[in-house]
C-alpha cells in the first residue's frame, strides 16, 4: 500500500512562535497594503463590486484588440467620467464600472448605459465592433443593505458554529476552533488586499466556505485529541496535540491534495467570471490547514494553562463525551 | 442492516434520482386571465440554467416612495399585491420561465431569460398603469386663475429656471429621461442650449403670432397658448417639462382652480413648423377608473394603433350614466397621470366599451399597454433597485468553462483516489458516480437553477466530498496496523471515523444554512449546492461505498488482504 506521512512523530507545536510571527506578520502586511490601497483609489481599502457598492458595471467584447487608453477616452467621452476601466483576458474584453449617479435612488438603466458606451465606441474606434456581454446596476441602497447582509451573514455562521462546537466538544475547543477561523479570515482579507481582488458575492461565498473548510479540519484534528485525551491520561496536553496532529497527517495530506486539485481546475479552466471565487478558495486551503495546525493547537494549549481542567481530568462536557464513547464502545459491532 | 435491504435502497436511490433528472411533463391548476381555473401541462426540465448562464435580464423592485410617503406596513401589504400584478403582467408578456418572486418583504425580484429588450421589460414592470377617465373644463377656468399662477410661481423663484439653461436640465426630471440620469450629462447641456435658442425664438414669435397668443405677463401665463378645444393648451415641446415640474410644486398645485387639474397629454403637435405638448384642465374627479376594466386588446385601426377595452357589466352601468351627463363634452382617458391621445367629444352614452388611441406608437406598445390593463393596476409605484443583463454568448461561454473544470476536477479526483488507495479508492470512486447522481438529484429536488457560482460549489464539492471516504479508510488502515482482520479494520474504521465526519459535516451544513438564509440569487443556488452535496456525501461515504465493502467482503471468503 502507498502511504505518506506515515507514522510520523513531527513536533508540530515547537514551532509555534516562528509561525505566529509569519501570519501576524502577513496579516500586519495585508492591512498596510489596505491603507495603501486607501489613499491610492481614494478611500476603498478594499475592491467592492457593484453589487455592494451600487452603480453600473458593463463588460465589453471587441472583435479586434483595443487599447485600454482608447476605451477609457471613449468612456469618458459617453459621459461616464470617473469610470474604473479594466482589461481582462487579453486586449478585446473590457469591465467598465461606473459609480452611481450623484442623489439616484433608483437603479440606471444597466442596458442603456452600454448601449451609450457601444454607440461612442464606434464612432471613436471604427471598425471595431463591440458587444455588450453583460451589464448590472444596483442603486446605491440596495449595495448598502447588502454589506450589512454579508457581514450579518459572516458573524451569524460564527456564532452557529461556536455553540455547536460547545455541545459537541467543551468550550476550550469552541474558543480555539472559532478564533483559528477568525484568523482564516483575516489573512484571506490580507490576501484579499494583496491581489486586490473585486469582493462580490460569489467572493463572500467562498469566505464562507473557506470558512466551513478550515473548520472541518479544525475538527477532525480537535475530534483526535478528544478520542486520545480519553484513552491516554497521563500525557501532557502538548503531546496529545502533536501526536493527534501527526495521525491524522496522511487524511489531512489526501483531502487537501483532492480539494486543492478541485479549486485548480476551477482556477485555470473556469473563466474569469468565477477567478475570484477560485484565488480565495485555493489561498483557503493553505490558510485553513496552517490554522488547524498552528492557530487552533497552540490556542487549545494556552487555554489550558490559564483555565486547566477541573484536577480528575475531565470537566463535565469531556465526562458527557467519555460516557457516550463508553456506550458506542459496548454496543455489539456487526459488520452486517 | 442485512445486505439485501442495502442494495434495493441503493438501487431506489439511483432510480429516484434518475427519475428526477429525466425532463418529464407535470399539470398545474392555475387561474387563466378571467380567473378560471385550469389545468396546465408544462414540460418541466430539471435543472434549468440560472440567468447567469443562460442569458436574461434580471430586476429587482422596490416600492417608489420619493414621490410620497409610504408606511412600512403599507409598503409590504403593497408589494403583495404588486407581486400578483406584475406576475400577470409577465405571464401575458410569453416567456414561460419567467420567474417572479418576492424577496425578503419589500422587494420583488424577476428573471426573464433570453430577453433581449431591456426597456420594453422594464416599462412593462414598472408602469403603474392607472387608468381614468375625466371631464375636460369647459368653463376657462384656468384662464381666470393665471394671475394667481403667475404670481405663484414668481413668489416661489420658480421662474428663475427659465433663464439659466443649467437649472432647467436639472429641473426637467420628466420620466423619459429619468433612467437616464446623471449618464448623459453631455447631452443633457445640448439640450439646455436649444432650450434657450427655442425660447428666444418663442419670445420673438409671441409677439407677432397673436392668433396662438393667450395672454401676455407672468412667468406661468407666457408658456401656455390656448388650443383648439376648451380646457386644451398648447404649450413649447422644450418648455413642457419645466411646466410639469411646477405643477409638482405644492404651491402651484393649490393655485389650479379647486377640483381640477392640469395634466400634459401623450399627444404633440405641429403647428407652424414648431412643435407644441398639449396639457388639459380636467376634473379631479374621475367619471371611471381601471378598477371597471374587464379586458382590452390592441388593434390596428383607422386612426392608428388602438387598444380596445371593455368593462365590467357594473362599471359599463356606470360608465352609461356618467358619459350620458356628459353629451357634448370632451373625455380625456388619462394612463398613470397622463392624457392619452386628443380627448373625445361625447356623442351619445358609452358602455361597455370603448378604445384607447396611441397615436403613432407601435403595436407592440400597444400590445404591452392592453396587457398592463389587463393585468390590472399597481398599487403603489415601483422602481427598479437593481439590474441585471446577461448576454447569450457570455452565459455558453462560461457553460463550457464549468464543464471542462468539471470534467478535470472529476478526473483529478479520481485519480488520486486510485492511486493511493488502489482497491478501496476504486470503491470510493463508485461511491464518487453515486454521489454526482444523487447531487443532481437533490438539486432537481429542490427546483435549483444552475448558476456559476452553483457550478463552482459542485466541483468544489467534488473535492470534499472524498473527505469522509479518506477518513474512513485511514482509520482502517490504523485498524490493520494494530493487527485486526480485514473484517474488524473495516467495522472499526467506519465506527472511529464517524463522530468526525458527522462533526465537520454538521458544520458546514449549518454555514450552508445561514448562506442559505442571508444570501440571495446565485449565492443562493451556491448554499443549496454545498447543502445538495454535503447530504449526498454523507449518504454515499457512509452507506454507499460500506455496502461495497461488505459485497466485497461476502465474495472472497477466506483469507482476506485488503488493497487499501
Amino acid at each position: 500500500m502507498l502511504r505518506i506521512l506515515h507514522d510520523t512523530k513531527y513536533d508540530f507545536i515547537k514551532y509555534w512562535k516562528a509561525s505566529a510571527i509569519g501570519t501576524i506578520a502577513f496579516i500586519a502586511l495585508g492591512i498596510v497594503l489596505l491603507g495603501v490601497h486607501a489613499v491610492r483609489y481614494h478611500g476603498e481599502a478594499l475592491n467592492y463590486s457593484v453589487e455592494f457598492t451600487g452603480g453600473t458595471v458593463v463588460r465589453l467584447h471587441f472583435t479586434q484588440p483595443v487599447e485600454a487608453e482608447a476605451v477609457r477616452s471613449a468612456v469618458d467621452a459617453a459621459g461616464f467620467s470617473g469610470s474604473e476601466v479594466t482589461n481582462f483576458g487579453g486586449l478585446t474584453d473590457y469591465m467598465i464600472k461606473s459609480p452611481p449617479a450623484e442623489g439616484a435612488v433608483a437603479a440606471q438603466n444597466a442596458d442603456s448605459v452600454g448601449a451609450h458606451i457601444v454607440q461612442t465606441l464606434k464612432e471613436r474606434v471604427p471598425g471595431n465592433t463591440a458587444t455588450v456581454q453583460s451589464a448590472q446596476s444596483v442603486g446605491p441602497r440596495v449595495g448598502a443593505e447588502l454589506k450589512t447582509k454579508a457581514l450579518t451573514a459572516i458573524l451569524i455562521s460564527f456564532a452557529v458554529t461556536l455553540i455547536y462546537l460547545a455541545i459537541r466538544f467543551e468550550w476550550r475547543f469552541g474558543v480555539a476552533a472559532v478564533i483559528a477561523t477568525g484568523h482564516d479570515l483575516l489573512t484571506t482579507i490580507a490576501f484579499l488586499a494583496m491581489m486586490r481582488l473585486e469582493i462580490s458575492l460569489a467572493v463572500v461565498a467562498a469566505l464562507l466556505t473557506v470558512i466551513g473548510y478550515s473548520l472541518n479540519d479544525t475538527i477532525i484534528i480537535f475530534d483526535r485529541v478528544r478520542e486520545n485525551l480519553k484513552k491516554q491520561r497521563k500525557e501532557s496536553l502538548r503531546d496529545v496535540l502533536n501526536r493527534s496532529i501527526n495521525e491524522t497527517l496522511p487524511r489531512s495530506v489526501l483531502t487537501h491534495a483532492t480539494v486543492l486539485a478541485a479549486t485548480l481546475a476551477l482556477l485555470i479552466f473556469a473563466g474569469e467570471v468565477i477567478r475570484p471565487f477560485s484565488w480565495i478558495m485555493a489561498f483557503g486551503v493553505f490558510t485553513g490547514t496552517f490554522s488547524s495546525i498552528y492557530v487552533a493547537g497552540p490556542l487549545l494549549l494556552w487555554i489550558e494553562h490559564k483555565w486547566p481542567r477541573s484536577t480528575d481530568g475531565a470537566d463535565k462536557g469531556q465526562a458527557r463525551a467519555l460516557t457516550e464513547e463508553r456506550k458506542r464502545e459496548r454496543a455489539p459491532a456487526g459488520v452486517r | 442492516m442485512p445486505l439485501k435491504w442495502r442494495i434495493s435502497i441503493i438501487v431506489a436511490l439511483c432510480a429516484l434520482s434518475i427519475w428526477a433528472l429525466f425532463p418529464r411533463d407535470v399539470t398545474v391548476r392555475t387561474r387563466n386571465a378571467q380567473g378560471v381555473l385550469q389545468n396546465e401541462t408544462m414540460r418541466k426540465v430539471p435543472l434549468k440554467k440560472g440567468l447567469d448562464l443562460s442569458g436574461g435580464m434580471y430586476l429587482s423592485l422596490e416600492v417608489d416612495d420619493s414621490k410620497q410617503k409610504i408606511a412600512p406596513s403599507a409598503k409590504a401589504e403593497a408589494i403583495d399585491r404588486a407581486l400578483k400584478t406584475v406576475r400577470t403582467r409577465l405571464e401575458g408578456y410569453g416567456t414561460s420561465e419567467t420567474v417572479v418572486e418576492k424577496q425578503g418583504s419589500d422587494r420583488i425580484v424577476v428573471s426573464i431569460p433570453g430577453i433581449s429588450d431591456e426597456e420594453r421589460a422594464r416599462k412593462l414592470v414598472e408602469d403603474q398603469a392607472f387608468l381614468e377617465f375625466k371631464i375636460t373644463d369647459k368653463t376657462g377656468a384656468l384662464e381666470r386663475a393665471l394671475p394667481k399662477l403667475d404670481q405663484v410661481v414668481k413668489q416661489r423663484g420658480l421662474a428663475a429656471a427659465t433663464r439659466a439653461p443649467g437649472d432647467t436640465s436639472n429641473a426637467t426630471l420628466s420620466p423619459a429621461t429619468k433612467g437616464l440620469q446623471g449618464l448623459l450629462t453631455s447631452a443633457d447641456t445640448t439640450k439646455g442650449d436649444s432650450a434657450k435658442k427655442v425660447a428666444s425664438a418663442a419670445a420673438k414669435d409671441s409677439a407677432n403670432e397673436d392668433s396662438l397668443k393667450l395672454q401676455a405677463g407672468g412667468a406661468f401665463s407666457s408658456l401656455l397658448q390656448a388650443g383648439n378645444m376648451p380646457g386644451e393648451f398648447y404649450v413649447d415641446n422644450a418648455k413642457a417639462p419645466l411646466l410639469e415640474a411646477w405643477l409638482e410644486d405644492s404651491a402651484v398645485a393649490a393655485a389650479i382652480p379647486p377640483g381640477k387639474q392640469l395634466l400634459p397629454s401623450t399627444d404633440s403637435v405641429t403647428l407652424q413648423g414648431r412643435v407644441y405638448r398639449a396639457f388639459y384642465l380636467v376634473d379631479s374627479r374621475p367619471i371611471i377608473t381601471g378598477d371597471y376594466l374587464k379586458g382590452a386588446q390592441p388593434n390596428q385601426g383607422m386612426e392608428g394603433t388602438v387598444v380596445e377595452f371593455q368593462l365590467t357589466n357594473e362599471g359599463g352601468r356606470r360608465f352609461r350614466t356618467e358619459t350620458g351627463r356628459n353629451i357634448g363634452n370632451y373625455m380625456a382617458i388619462i394612463l398613470d397621470g397622463r392624457v392619452m391621445g386628443r380627448p373625445p367629444v361625447i356623442q351619445s352614452a358609452i358602455g361597455t366599451r370603448g378604445q384607447i388611441t396611441m397615436g403613432g406608437k407601435s403595436l407592440a406598445d400597444a400590445q404591452d399597454l392592453a396587457l398592463v390593463l389587463r393585468a390590472g393596476a399597481l398599487p403603489v409605484p415601483l422602481r427598479v433597485a437593481e439590474s441585471q443583463k446577461i448576454g447569450p454568448t457570455l452565459g455558453q461561454d462560461s457553460i463550457d468553462k464549468g464543464r471542462n473544470a468539471s470534467i478535470i476536477a472529476v478526473a483529478l479526483v479520481v485519480l488520486i483516489m486510485l492511486v493511493y488507495y488502489r482497491f478501496s479508492g476504486l470503491l470510493a470512486v463508485g461511491g464518487l458516480v453515486l454521489y454526482i447522481l444523487y447531487t443532481l438529484a437533490a438539486l432537481a429536488g429542490f427546483d435549483a437553477a444552475i448558476t456559476m457560482p452553483g457550478i463552482a460549489g459542485f466541483v468544489l464539492s467534488i473535492g470534499i466530498a472524498v473527505d469522509a471516504n479518506v477518513l474512513i479508510f485511514e482509520r482502517i488502515r490504523e485498524e490493520m496496523a494494530h493487527g485486526k482482520t480485514v473484517r474488524t479494520a473495516i467495522d472499526e474504521g467506519f465506527r472511529h471515523a464517524m463522530p468526525a465526519i458527522i462533526d465537520s459535516n454538521v458544520s458546514t451544513m449549518l454555514t450552508a444554512a445561514v448562506l442559505y438564509q442571508y444570501g440571495t440569487g446565485a449565492v443562493r443556488g451556491f448554499a443549496v449546492t454545498l447543502m445538495a452535496g454535503i447530504a449526498a456525501s454523507l449518504v454515499t461515504s457512509i452507506f454507499v461505498v460500506r455496502t461495497f465493502f461488505i459485497l466485497w467482503l461476502n465474495r472472497s471468503r477466506g483469507t482476506q488482504t485488503l488493497s487499501i
